[in-house]
């Protein structure tokens, strides 16, 4: 630590002389890795993103005062869009209108600061051990005690206050902060509320509960989704004894933020806000489908070693996402849930003892109203 | 089994790396397979997974280690990974009492789902901030021989002991291994059997029975 601290002294200020790639991350020594879009784009190109800029700003309208009726009136052009990528610079906001954060924001005023200010979390030196281990290469992060990771610290340990049951997990830090790398902290924090209790989609909050409940069940549906979309990849990892814990569980705990490219995180994160967690299975699946035919012949080791080292083509968003839609998996996603919690339900009446998994009713959804009142009746 | 013992080692050992979040159990890791470490690392989220074959008293051992996240809520998915493991390092923070304080509700983690037989090595790391410490060595040194366990304290930054800790937990696993080898040839040669498994049960890759659902 005291090392680092000593790093940190030398450094000549904000702007290390370490070249940033277009998102902010410190540039590799080599300094030649591409961050996903060419550095010299035509003028034709330009003109290109600037019509979809203008077509994007007409379909949020000021402040996103027109999104709501744009997607209720043409909800599949919307989606259409999004899976081709929201406009950089447009994202934050986007993001916010699609995971019901705003109304969450508006409906609480005040709120967010008092978890800020008022209250004391026990989860405050977890948090800290962990900021400067979240996104160390990002310029914004970087600085000890500077904004980012000021910003990164306050709200997480409000979502730890606000929230007491989930408190501070590992791999929390990398939503909160991509979050804070496209909107303000009390933004990203009612984004971070808006997922994990449901605003719009289904809870994510049991990635994070006591046994990691949720995580359990999407490695495992994820574990049938590849047998059964790819049998021969599956009985292979059945054989060297692969299992999904192995390499997927940071894909679902991050959504794909922890160790991806990150133009490749941002995509993903365009989609899941808009559709929801199926397309973390998705984009699992076209990884390895991508990999097949070499993941087929490798062993148990190659496996694991090739799961933290996909390779560039894989990891290109408009080869992978396309890739990922062609897999249908909502409908399959539902029954295999079902069949699941059947079978948790089953083990858990034989073995009464186990602690308790509540599996979550998807009616936990309706939070606004009392944001607060779970972040006052605290137990210490 | 899941690897057979071929040419290139003669024992395959399955190593877990456990410990309290930030003591440093990640560069343990990247610095005794690549000789790598990294200030600015990453919280490791579930589990990592490196080997390094090395000789050991005349065998080729290869290592396959288990880097698991130290969270405590993590365990949940950490814990299937000791089973079938050889070896434990259980990693504290000499800078941080608290991390050494946890190593005992570690050591009853170990008993409730590793095998009973498990080869554990107490770690002492982040031995380069002497002047920050607040575990005395002999701390360390007292816990461990009272718990019977090995003890070494380590910098995983400047390359201290790092080598010489998993030197010594795989000498050790690969004594007992032998012993029971040997034992297992003498029964054998009475039954008639041929000495082929000298791997033992060590080889298995963390089955995922307990706690995972696609098992039953």
């Amino acid at each position: 630590m005291d090392k680092k601290k000593a790093v940190d002294d030398i450094e000549p200020g904000p702007a290390p002389s370490r070249s940033v790639d277009k998102f902010g991350f410190i540039k590799p020594e080599q300094g030649s890795s591409p961050d996903g879009i060419s550095k010299s784009r035509s003028i034709h190109e330009r003109e290109r993103e600037e019509r979809r800029i203008r077509k994007w700003r007409k379909m949020i309208g000021v402040g996103g005062s027109d999104w709501k009726h744009y997607v209720r009136r043409n909800p599949h052009v919307v989606k259409r869009r999004i899976r081709k990528g929201i406009p950089d610079c447009l994202r934050g906001l986007v993001w916010q209108l699609l995971s019901g954060s705003r109304d969450l924001l508006l409906m609480n005023p005040g709120v967010y600061e008092t978890l800020v200010i008022y209250e004391t979390s026990a989860s405050e030196l977890e948090i800290i051990r962990d900021i400067s281990r979240t996104f160390p290469s990002h310029i914004f992060f970087q600085k000890r005690h500077g904004p980012g990771q000021r910003s990164l610290y306050n709200v997480l340990k409000a979502y730890s206050v606000y929230d007491r049951d989930v408190g501070y997990v590992q791999g929390m830090g990398f939503l909160a902060g991509l979050l804070l790398l496209y909107m303000s902290e009390e933004d990203a924090f009612w984004l971070l509320v808006a997922l994990l209790k449901g605003a719009v989609h289904a809870p994510m909050e049991g990635l994070y509960q006591a046994g990691l409940p949720l995580v359990q069940q999407y490695l495992c549906q994820f574990e049938k989704l590849v047998i059964e979309q790819m049998p021969k990849l599956g009985q292979h990892f059945i054989d060297e004894m692969i299992n999904p814990s192995m390499y997927a569980s940071q894909w679902f705990i991050t959504v794909f933020s922890y160790s991806f490219p990150f133009h490749l995180t941002l995509r993903v994160w365009d989609v899941f806000l808009c559709e929801g967690i199926k397309v973390v299975f998705q984009v699992g699946l076209a990884l390895l489908r991508f990999c097949h035919d070499e993941l087929v012949k490798l062993p148990f080791e190659k496996l694991l070693h090739a799961f933290r080292n996909f390779p560039e083509e894989a990891t290109d968003p408009d080869v992978l996402l396309p890739l990922a839609f062609t897999f249908k998996v909502s409908n399959r996603l539902v029954e295999l849930e079902k069949e699941y919690q059947k079978k948790m339900e089953g083990s858990n009446a034989s073995t009464s003892t186990k602690r308790s998994q509540p599996l979550k009713s998807k009616t936990f959804s309706r939070i606004g109203s009392r944001a607060f009142a779970s972040s006052t009746n605290s137990e210490k | 089994m899941a690897h057979r013992v071929d040419n290139e080692y003669d024992y395959l050992f399955k190593i877990v790396l456990i410990g309290d979040s930030g003591v440093g159990k990640s560069n343990i890791l990247s610095r005794f397979t690549r000789n790598e470490f990294f200030l600015e690392s990453k919280s490791t989220i579930g589990v990592e997974f490196a080997t390094r074959t090395l000789q050991i008293d005349g065998k080729t051992i290869k290592a396959q280690i288990w880097d698991t996240a130290g969270q405590e809520r993590y365990r949940a998915i950490t814990s299937a990974y000791y089973r079938g493991a050889v070896g434990a390092l259980l990693v504290y923070d000499i800078t941080k009492r608290q991390t050494f304080d946890n190593v005992q509700r570690w050591l009853r983690e170990l008993r409730d789902h590793a095998d009973a037989n498990i080869v554990v090595m107490m770690i002492g790391n982040k031995s380069d901030l002497n002047h920050l410490r607040s575990v005395p060595e002999e701390d360390g040194q007292a816990f461990s021989e009272k718990e019977g366990l090995s003890f070494l304290e380590t910098s995983a930054l400047e390359a201290i002991n790092v080598e010489k800790a998993f030197q010594t937990v795989l000498s050790e696993i690969h004594q007992i291994v032998s012993k029971k080898a040997l034992a297992a040839q003498e029964s054998a040669s009475t039954n008639g059997r041929s000495m082929q498994g000298t791997t033992i049960n060590v080889a298995e890759a963390p089955t995922n029975t307990k706690g995972s659902c696609c098992s039953s």
